[in-house]
């Protein structure tokens, strides 16, 4: 009982730190925090559009930051969501290109299917170079995140370019996800989104390959020793993350901008691995942060908008909450401390 | 006057006492040996010498004055170095930065190649230490490194040396060049600490030896006062312990486990080179101080490592290349002795590490999916029948006693289908309550028809458990004995001093 | 095609190599001192970040260039001692924490930018470090202009990177700061202060990282605009490990870098038809082989990314 009111009380510091800090930031900027608090409430809740976007906006963290928690959950740390999300849509592009007729839900389908394995495949390179070589992951995933970009660069300006203008983008691809909001721009990637938290979780609690996996992110040696195939296990974990990831490009390519061009993740590569944190690497954890980071950044944009505060509040926020997270060790370190002193 | 004296040092720890009043002195200019099993408070002392423990009592006496080292830079400084069994050198760096790392010399903050070279040379020169400070350490031989160490401490001024287990990863070869250097060290007027088991260089090279047992300090002879029967006599002391009775093992003609030349090498020196049987219904007991090639032994066989030569026949298959999960499954179990690196995933709960076997297998995995109502049944059923507290399959890991801990790996490991169990140092840490358990569970076990390697630096172990006792050293078998009422206790600890079984002394083949 | 082997292209293509390799090459020195201690400090973009803001901003209001600079390492060195806080007393993930600092000062220096210049009705500007000829040298054909023509805090780079070849190298104090990140354990058996030697490396990595910041407004933009760094901090990574952690190779492989970024624009000038990311992608590519070159040698210091936890015995 007595540890559970601990945590009670660590999650209402942070809490209450974080709203602090927010309002420190609201204030620096000139405006009343209370005003903001309802303009920043109103964004997400006020209006059909405003959390449609939450959940447009959750959608990618989502798939991506689950990507990410399998990785982390076994021992790969996955930096390269962002370029794991460029192959996808790249693949899902060169599938939505072809011209072959077909229901537009098959042709869909079969472009997420080549983003899947576009971003595993992507993810397998560092995957099996640590698996096989011992390789870091870290700073092979994020070269990768460089290389991903600029073969999207090269990609949209020679042979997927748009042929009717000069911009360096794909032509507007015909299959699209599905809208499920009309007329905000909620589309289906996000129930694929939901779909996909569900499957994690199930792998990961039910199945003996997620067992496997988290044996393996525990105590790589225990699970040698025991005859678990080690090697296989990273490459597994490095894969489906990668085809997360790739997934997450596609659904915005096809479900948001329906062109292929350098804007398309725009750095939620990173943020999903934040999300990814905050959420414990739990798949309700994720889609948990993933929704609340999505919220706080609609309702940042529009106290932007109405208020004049820099929507870089979101950024300021998360990262203060990820550092307080880490922070956490020197409260419980503080915290037996008290024990051992009392004890005394 | 006696450089060194250690008198009456007491250290105790939860639940046993490694070091109960015992006295220690070496003179200058001696080599004074520290003979003992595994447990018998060597590197305890040691490390109470060289500042790393606190005595509770007692007092050190160096060079006449009274001393208390609060950590190794007092020892270093008052001139005492020490080389461990685990070498503390960097291995991409050069012998020159190793040997004077972290030491403020002449021209700091730059080096003076040149003339630190010409020290170290010097140096190397008086005690025979031949060594080119320019290599790295990486690109040394073992034996090499342990130069490094050595001139590391004298660098520093040590006038005392306390080497431990030096010869553990020497070659024979190696081990004679080690002997001049330490005649040389002799001869400047260096004492030396030799901490070993090995009988021949105690004889070879010793002045006087200590024995230690079971914490105390049983006596300290001139060695060529006695002989390696009465060393090995009193290093595991003359009375055998009370051993339950055995039902003699009926003998099946084909083994169980017959590993054949097998060469296990690590870092391209050969740690095991061994044949070996093990018969259905029988207790092996490989006796030993640790070090001498137990581990790898354990791994080979359950697939952790790979032979280098040699076959392994089990059960009537060839599984030398067979994996750790298919040995499993043929039937081999594995306890090993670092329970909380390979046996055990801590931050994992307790059913989930019972389970960690048979996950994959039916019923407990149906159709790619994990049935959680039959592991459950599962660890219900092993918590009862060893006993495991406190009994909720949900505890984290982490919190269970070391004893529950093992018990928990003897749930998971030993079953109906297990025929071979491979168990090292399967008490180790233990209170004695749960010694008794894990003691009795293999007994039982191999009445049950199951073919065990007990490997054990434990003596009293082996030999109250035992059908046949074998002696690892050096990585090799001294000889393979019956454990009868004939056995005697010199033979042992000669075999574990490094003699092998002689002609007609082996009462089976 | 010709055309580049004119000497006034090379001339001009090289200085502009040169400047853009300078935040590169002082962001991977001060990485270098890092991982030699064994922490891998992915947030070398919160640091740039920090300096960069400091700098502009403490110039602003102060008038001087120099105070300016002296904000920028400042705040690269808050930034970065932090993350050693977070690393090596509170012994957490490294990489996490390097990446929640970089999208934390992301935001902190675009809200702090956006607070300065709502308050001022022009857009503040400051002015830029001259450039200073070194006489003599810079007269020297080719590569004069690029290496002896440019401001002081290039100078002063140069120097930097001599005195820490030296510094790691052919000191006491270099061997000490490798020994902690390979054993640590080793270290500290002879005394050395694993700790104080790690928090001395990440300051030094702070203040490098600072005025890699401050370089770029002070000396090249004289504004602070928003996400200016733009993933240098994750490219000074790649420089590290392509420069093998020595001082002078980085600063060879940040040239490197700071060419293919170059060769880009000038690309298409030159008729040469490949597109210019592929430029871009090139040292990426390299870095990843050079990674697969190590493949067997023991490259990382043994201990890089793991804390060093004192065992009590």
């Amino acid at each position: 009982m007595r540890k559970y009111t601990v945590q009670v009380a660590r999650a209402l510091v942070y809490t209450g730190l974080t709203l602090a800090v927010a309002t420190l930031l609201i204030l620096g900027a000139g405006a009343s925090p209370l005003q903001c608090a309802g303009v920043f409430i109103r964004g997400i809740f006020g209006s059909l559009n405003g959390f449609a976007e939450v959940l447009v906006k959750a959608a990618p963290l989502m798939l991506a930051g689950l990507g990410i928690s399998i990785g982390f959950r076994s021992g790969f740390f996955n930096i390269g969501a962002e370029g794991q999300m460029y192959m996808g849509a790249i693949a899902a592009t060169v599938v939505a290109m072809w011209p072959v007729q077909m229901p537009s839900w098959i042709h869909v389908t079969l472009a997420m299917a080549a983003a899947f394995l576009a971003g595993g495949l992507w993810a397998f390179i560092p995957g099996i170079l640590k698996a096989k070589f011992g390789i870091s992951e870290i700073i092979n995933t994020l070269m990768l995140n460089y290389i991903a970009f600029d073969l999207t660069g090269i990609l949209i300006r020679g042979v997927l370019q748009d042929s009717t203008d000069y911009l360096p983008q794909s032509p507007a691809l015909g299959p699209e996800l599905a809208g499920i909001l009309a007329p905000t721009r909620l589309h289906a990637g996000f129930l694929l989104a939901l779909l996909m938290v569900l499957a994690v979780w199930w792998l990961m609690e039910h199945t003996p390959t997620g067992f496997e996996l988290q044996v393996v992110g525990s105590n790589k040696r225990a699970a040698r020793c025991l005859g678990i195939n080690v090697m296989k296990s990273i490459v597994i974990a490095s894969c489906l993350g990668g085809g997360l990831a790739g997934i997450a490009g596609a659904g915005e390519l096809l479900g948001i901008q329906h062109r292929l061009l350098e804007g398309l993740v725009g750095g939620s590569g990173y943020t999903a691995i934040l999300v990814a944190l905050l959420g414990r690497n739990n798949p309700w954890g994720v889609l948990a942060a993933s929704i609340g980071f999505a919220a706080l950044q609609v309702g940042a944009n529009t106290m932007q908008r109405q208020m004049g505060i820099p929507a870089a509040i979101v950024s300021i926020l998360t990262g203060f909450i990820v550092i307080l997270l880490l922070c956490d060790a020197l409260i419980l370190k503080l915290i037996e401390k008290r024990k051992v002193e009392g004890a005394a | 006057m006696e450089l060194l004296e250690m008198k009456g040092i007491v250290k105790a720890f939860p639940g046993v006492i490694a070091n109960n009043h015992v006295n220690l002195s070496v003179k200058a200019g001696e080599i004074h040996a520290l003979l003992g099993e595994n447990g018998a408070g060597k590197t305890t002392l040691m490390n109470i010498l060289y500042g790393l423990y606190q005595a509770d009592s007692g007092s050190v006496f160096w060079k006449g004055e009274k001393v208390h080292f609060h950590s190794p830079l007092d020892a270093i400084a008052a001139g005492i170095g020490m080389v461990h069994q685990h070498f503390t050198l960097i291995p991409t760096m050069t012998v020159l930065q190793n040997i004077i790392l972290g030491l403020k010399e002449k021209g700091y903050p730059f080096i003076k190649i040149t003339e630190i070279t010409e020290s170290i040379q010097a140096l190397a020169k008086r005690y025979g230490l031949a060594v080119d400070v320019k290599k790295r350490v990486s690109e040394l031989s073992v034996g090499e490194q342990q130069r490094v160490e050595i001139l590391k401490a004298l660098y520093r001024g040590a006038e005392l040396l306390v080497l431990d287990e030096p010869t553990a990863v020497l070659t024979p070869q190696e081990t004679c060049e080690f002997f001049e250097v330490l005649r040389r060290l002799k001869s400047e007027g260096h004492a030396v600490i030799l901490i070993t088991h090995r009988m021949a260089e105690i004889m070879a090279i010793s002045d006087r030896v200590t024995i230690l047992r079971d914490g105390s300090d049983l006596a300290v002879m001139n060695t060529q006062d006695t002989d390696p029967a009465s060393l090995a006599k009193l290093m595991i002391g003359s009375e055998l312990p009370e051993r339950p009775v055995i039902e003699p093992h009926k003998g099946d003609a084909a083994p169980l486990l017959e590993l054949k030349d097998i060469v296990v090498k690590k870092e391209r020196i050969s740690r095991l080179a061994i044949s070996l049987q093990v018969y259905p219904g029988e207790i092996v007991g490989i006796a030993g101080v640790d070090g001498n090639g137990q581990k790898e032994l354990a791994e080979v066989i359950c697939g952790i490592l790979s032979a280098s030569q040699g076959t392994i026949q089990y059960d009537g298959q060839d599984i030398t290349k067979a994996t750790v999960y298919q040995r499993f499954r043929r039937g081999i179990a594995y306890i090993s002795d670092d329970r909380h690196h390979d046996g055990l995933v801590l931050d994992m709960n307790l059913r989930q590490n019972l389970m960690l076997r048979k996950y994959k297998l039916s019923p407990y995995t149906k159709h790619g999916c994990l049935n959680r109502n039959k592991m459950d049944e599962f660890s219900s059923s092993c918590i009862g029948k060893y006993q495991i507290k406190p009994p909720s399959p949900g505890i984290k890991m982490r919190l269970l006693s070391g004893g529950n801990q093992q018990k928990a790996i003897l749930a998971r490991e030993i079953s109906e289908e297990a025929k071979l169990i491979v168990a090292c140092q399967p008490t180790r840490g233990l209170d004695i309550g749960a010694t008794m358990q894990v003691r009795s569970i293999l007994a039982e076990q191999r009445n049950r028809g199951a073919g065990i390697l007990l490997i054990s630096a434990d003596l009293d172990e082996i030999l109250s458990l035992s059908d046949r006792i074998a002696v690892l050293f050096r990585g090799q078998l001294m000889g393979v004995l019956d454990n009868g009422a004939e056995l005697k206790t010199e033979t042992i600890g000669s075999m574990m001093g490094g003699r092998p079984l002689a002609e007609g002394e082996t009462t089976y083949a | 095609m010709e055309q580049i082997f004119t000497l006034a292209f090379l001339t001009s293509f090289l200085s502009a190599a040169v400047s853009t390799a300078i935040p590169l090459a002082y962001a991977s020195m001060g990485e270098i001192y890092s991982e030699k201690a064994g922490i891998l400090n992915i947030g070398l973009e919160a640091n740039m970040l920090a300096g960069a803001f400091c700098s502009f901003a403490v110039a602003y209001t102060s008038g001087s260039l120099w105070m300016g600079l002296l904000g920028g390492i400042v705040g690269g060195l808050a930034v970065c001692m932090l993350h050693a806080f977070i690393s090596v007393r509170l012994a957490q993930n490294q990489t996490i924490c390097g990446i929640a600092l970089n999208i934390f000062l992301l935001g902190i220096s675009s809200y702090f930018l956006k607070i300065l210049v709502s308050n001022n009705p022009a857009f503040p500007q400051v002015a830029t470090f001259p450039k200073l000829a070194i006489p003599g040298l810079s007269a020297i054909p080719l590569i004069g202009e690029a290496l002896f023509n440019q401001n002081i805090l290039v100078y002063i780079l140069y120097l930097l990177i001599g005195i820490s070849h030296v510094l790691l190298k052919h000191t006491q104090w270099g061997n000490s700061l490798t020994a902690v990140g390979e054993h640590p354990r080793a270290a500290d058996t002879v005394g050395i202060r694993v700790y104080r030697t790690q928090y001395l490396a990440a300051a030094i990595n702070g203040m490098l990282g600072g005025m890699s910041g401050a370089y770029m407004v002070l000396a090249q933009l004289g504004v602070f605009t928003e996400n200016m760094t733009a993933g240098r901090g994750y490219i000074a990574l790649a420089v590290v490990i392509f420069g093998r952690r020595e001082p002078i190779r980085a600063a060879l492989a940040a040239l490197l870098f700071g060419a293919a970024e170059c060769m880009q624009f000038r690309m298409q000038a030159l008729g040469i038809d490949l597109p210019a990311q592929f430029m871009n992608m090139l040292p990426y590519l390299i870095t990843m082989i050079a990674l697969l070159g190590s493949i067997g040698k023991q490259r990382d210091p043994e201990s890089l990314g793991k804390p060093y936890i004192r065992d009590a015995r």
